[in-house]
Formats: structure tokens, sequence, C-alpha cells
């Protein structure tokens, strides 16, 4: 039982290190986007028992706007990127370079700039993931949500639930000069591309 | 985790993925759902209810909380409610959730089969149905109340319903 609870331990500090590298392509990749104003980075790799997900990821119950993309397969998952609505606002403000919107309703070119985020920040994440499972992996389209985010993540969280009681998620945090902003990202793989990814780690040459 | 409440003074629980929680008046049970059920079973005369939060449509023989999937849910239910001194004659049932809420580009279309399995493990129980407020592809933010059985089902941009 200690071994197994070893083994874990071992796995979840190799993974980590797996999703801090992607993090690092997609924090590379977002910094261009914003003229190196905002980066990203890997917050923690959660490991959370199903009933205590909403809680312990503190996404509450206010609506939220969210930009997600899917992978589809077994090597599959979902990329959630979660603003509240003024921090979003923002983010599509200063990418638009305009004053932040205040109609109740986000115009097309709106949301259009915060799908475009998230096109680059998802694409650049799962292509280094590819490099590291050594297969394709297909991000859908990403699409624009305002909803509450306990119920988006439940339905990226399916597929992890239909095969357990502990599931796993990378947070990601966003910076703003070095300073944490209150914008995020989760992104929930599957329990097949987890195993691939445990794979490709004993498959790395030990130092 | 499944918790059963008595208190006098006003209560609210936040019922999580697979959790049931059985309780009197003044309790208020509340769950955010998407693809998952929010399901009430209440007592009109003894004023006595359960809310389950379900997330799969079947066991299938796996392990994991009985509020996880949709055929164990309801026989937990009413052993919690027994333990509370309610019968499983004149209860009814009222339900929201089972949303789709990645459209066409999701992993699992598992909001349809859930209201479904629900549906039919409730008949199986003799259960009622009589309301209820499901599919779509928008969110719930649910509220039980035992004191008199209202579900209150709030969805972002739209107005509240009390099923």
């Amino acid at each position: 039982m200690i071994e197994t609870a070893n083994e874990n331990v071992k796995l979840l500090a190799g993974l980590q290190e797996l999703f801090a590298s992607a993090t690092h392509d997609a924090s590379a990749a977002m910094c261009r986007w914003t003229d190196g104003i905002i980066s990203v980075a890997l917050d923690a790799l959660r490991q959370v028992a199903l009933e205590d997900v909403a809680v312990e990821l503190a996404v509450g119950d206010e609506p939220l706007t969210m930009v997600v993309m899917t992978l589809s397969g077994d090597l599959g998952g979902s990329i959630i990127l979660m603003f509240d609505d003024l921090n979003g606002r923002q983010l599509a403000a200063s990418l638009l370079g305009r004053e932040a919107g205040t109609d109740p309703e986000w115009s097309e070119l709106e949301k259009s700039a915060l799908m475009e985020t998230g096109n680059i920040l998802g694409c650049a994440y799962v292509n280094a993931l590819t490099r590291l499972v050594g297969m394709d992996l297909l991000p859908s389209a990403p699409y624009f949500i305002q909803d509450f985010g306990a119920s988006v993540l439940q339905q990226a969280l399916m597929i992890q639930a239909a095969a357990g009681d502990s599931l796993l998620l990378c947070d990601i945090g966003f910076h703003r000069q070095g300073a944490k902003l209150d914008w995020r990202v989760i992104f929930v793989p599957t329990p097949g591309l987890q195993a691939s990814l445990a794979q490709s780690l004993h498959a790395a040459p030990q130092p | 985790m499944i918790t059963t409440a008595t208190s006098t003074k006003t209560l609210e629980t936040m019922v999580g993925m697979g959790q049931i929680t059985a309780g009197g008046p003044p309790h208020k049970m509340k769950a955010v759902v998407g693809s998952c059920i929010a399901l009430s079973l209440y007592h009109p005369r003894l004023k006595r209810g359960a809310m389950a939060h379900i997330v799969l449509p079947e066991s299938a023989g796996r392990d994991g909380m009985p509020g996880k999937f949709a055929n164990t849910a309801i026989p937990q239910m009413l052993d919690l409610l027994k333990e509370l001194n309610t019968p499983a004659a004149c209860l009814t049932a009222k339900l929201a959730g089972g949303a789709n809420m990645f459209a066409s580009a999701g992993p699992l279309r598992i909001g349809d089969a859930n209201i479904e399995a629900v549906a039919q493990a409730l008949r199986a129980a003799g259960i009622r149905i009589t309301a209820q407020d499901v599919g779509g592809n928008r969110g719930r933010r649910v509220t039980f109340e035992c004191e008199g059985g209202a579900m209150i089902v709030e969805s972002a941009g739209q107005a509240t319903k009390t099923l």
C-alpha cells in the first residue's frame, strides 16, 4: 500500500514536470500574442475527490466567461479558460486596443478576441503535449460560453468520473509582468491521455 | 458522502458531485449542475426530503459513491429517508439538469443519458415525477427547500423557475 502511495507521488511529480513543460511553451505563445505582457504558469497539478472538485477549485456558483477547447479520442481532454466577466472584458479590450465594453451582451469582436486567445494558448499547450506523447492530439475549434463554471467543469470531467472517484486536473494561472491575475486555465486530461503521458515518463532516459 | 440533517436552525448544504443529503425544514440543499442531475425526493405531509447530485446513468458494477449513478442513488435516497422515518409511499420527485454543455463538440452527450436513466430508475421505484427542468445546453443552479418541497432553478441569463 505504501509502495503504491509512493508510486503515485512519483507519478504525479513526473506528470507535474511534463505539464509544467507544456505550460512553458504555452506561456511563450501567450507572451507573443500579448506583446510580452501576459504569461502563464502551472499553479498545481491537482488530484481531487469527485465530490470536492467545485470547492477545491473554487469555481463557485457564479456565472463565468469561458473559452473551451476539447480534444477528441482516447487521448483526449478539455481545456477551459475561465474569467469573471470584468476580467474577460479587460483582456479582450487590451487585445483590441480599445476601452472595455459595457454592453451586457459581448460583441462578436470581443468574443473573437477571447476565442483567439484560447486558440493560441490551447494549441501551444496541445502541441507541446503531442511532442511528449509522440501521438497527434486534435483540438476542436474554441468556443465561447457564459455559464456557471462548475457546470462546464462537470461536463469536462465526465470521462474521468466514469473511470473513478479521483480526478486529475492542471490548474494554470495567468501573470501580468509578474503579478498574478484572476484568470485561469483548467486542463482535464482523459485517463487514456494520462496513461500515455505516464508511459512517456517511463520511456524517458533516467538522469 | 451521505448526510442527514434534522436541525431546527436554517441550514444550507452544498451537494457535491455524487453526494446525497437528506433532511427536513428549514434545510435547503443546493447544487450546480451541467450534464449531472439534481434529483429531489419529497414527502409533502412529513416535509422530509433528500437531494442527490447524480453524475452518470449506470454503475454497471463499478465501485463508487451510491449518489454518483442513477441506478444506485435512488435506493440510497430511499434508505436515508427511511432512517428519517419517511416511508417511500407518497414520495414525489423533481429533477433539473442533464444539459449538454459542449454541444456537438463535447466528449460525451451524457446529459440525455442521465435524464433517461433517472426517469427509468424512478419508474422502477414507483415514484412519480411532478416537475422537471432538463436538457438544453445551459448550466443550472438548483436549490431544494425542505419546507415546501420547491425546487428553484436558476440558469445564467434566464428567468428563475420554481418547480
